[in-house]
């Protein structure tokens, strides 16, 4: 459910930037999303619809692009994927990672005239 | 025409989250998330942990609530300040309700704040309280296989309270392989096994987070990132 809470921050940035631009319609909004957020895109398109109902934005298309959880290694420097939720390094199993990608939540550009 | 914007989307809620952390760092006060799902014992553990903290420590709680105040009752035994947020209807808290009950409380005469978090296992964990860190509670009679199906509040918490082992005999809970699923997810998160109405394994839960309260209160210079 708290795709809703953020479909409607997401709604406010997208009505903000348009006033901004001068834009009278929002036609694409391009997100993208890390594994771990756990956001289910079809929710998330429902909540969308609702947050930009009565905007700029409310026949915008929404392209979700959803990144997979990539870890460095801060012991021997690998960089690897996360496979079944195994966060540590693949080559030398240390648990000193760092999450390079996977926790994102943000709105790369919107589209419009 | 493309407009760039490339943004947080929960841009709002992390600069908030950060005012608050500032805040209560300038306070020398902790605040602790506590996040589970519906009845793991979030409630439980804190009446325990006043009950034993309370006269060492000066103890605030704010206790996120979708309707009623029915945990905030349960509290209020222990003369301790408590601020319901009610959310109605929404599955967790965020920095704004926080920030805005803050001033509800005498920050200056409390050691530690405990947040209560709406019960739900994925959406607390993506927003940002201003905490000092976030407390996982999870329960034997809710199954061993949470920490894989919702890694990323097992990965963010600091430490993962294990409620209501007592009843594992009558669950077909396995305790190795929550073990092994929790350790893959993070390492170095320390674990509590408990049981908040018996009280086996409190002793270490109460030790812990009371060290965690005294290195806010008492920091040695310079060090207190560290402890956290």
């Amino acid at each position: 459910m708290h795709e809703i809470r953020i479909a409607e921050d997401l709604s406010s940035i997208v009505v903000e930037a348009a006033k901004r631009e001068k834009l009278l319609n929002v036609t694409r909004v391009n997100i993208c999303f890390g594994q771990l957020v756990q956001i289910v895109p079809e929710i998330f398109e429902i909540a969308f619809r609702e947050a930009v109902r009565n905007t700029p934005a409310s026949k915008a298309l929404l392209d979700i692009e959803i990144l997979n959880v990539e870890m460095k290694c801060m012991k021997c420097g690998s960089d690897f994927l996360l496979i079944d939720n195994q966060f540590a390094c693949n080559l030398c199993l240390s648990d000193d990672i760092k999450i390079i990608h996977g926790k994102e939540l943000f709105i790369k550009s919107i589209e419009g005239e | 025409m493309e407009i760039k914007i490339m943004k947080n989307i929960l841009d709002r809620n992390q600069h908030r989250a950060e005012e608050v952390r500032k805040m209560l760092l300038s306070k020398k006060l902790l605040m602790v998330n506590i996040i589970s799902s519906p009845g793991a014992g979030k409630t439980t553990l804190l009446e325990r942990t006043c009950e034993v903290l309370g006269p060492k420590f000066r103890i605030g709680v704010i206790e996120g609530d979708i309707t009623t105040d029915r945990d905030a009752q349960r509290l209020k035994k222990y003369n301790i300040p408590i601020v319901v947020i009610n959310t109605e209807g929404g599955c967790h808290l965020d920095s704004h309700s926080i920030f805005k009950v803050l001033d509800s409380f005498d920050l200056d005469n409390l050691d530690v704040l405990f947040v209560e978090n709406v019960g739900n296992l994925i959406c607390p964990s993506q927003f940002d309280l201003g905490e000092n860190f976030k407390i996982a509670v999870v329960s034997t009679t809710e199954g061993d296989d949470k920490p894989e199906k919702y890694p990323m509040l097992f990965r963010e918490a600091r430490a993962v309270i294990l409620n209501k082992i007592d009843l594992i005999p009558y669950t077909n809970f396995n305790l190795t392989d929550f073990k092994s699923d929790l350790k893959m997810i993070n390492a170095r998160v320390s674990l509590f096994e408990v049981s908040c109405t018996r009280g086996d394994g409190l002793e270490m839960w109460f030790d812990w987070i009371g060290e965690k309260i005294k290195s806010i209160i008492f920091p040695m210079e310079g060090s207190q990132a560290k402890n956290l």
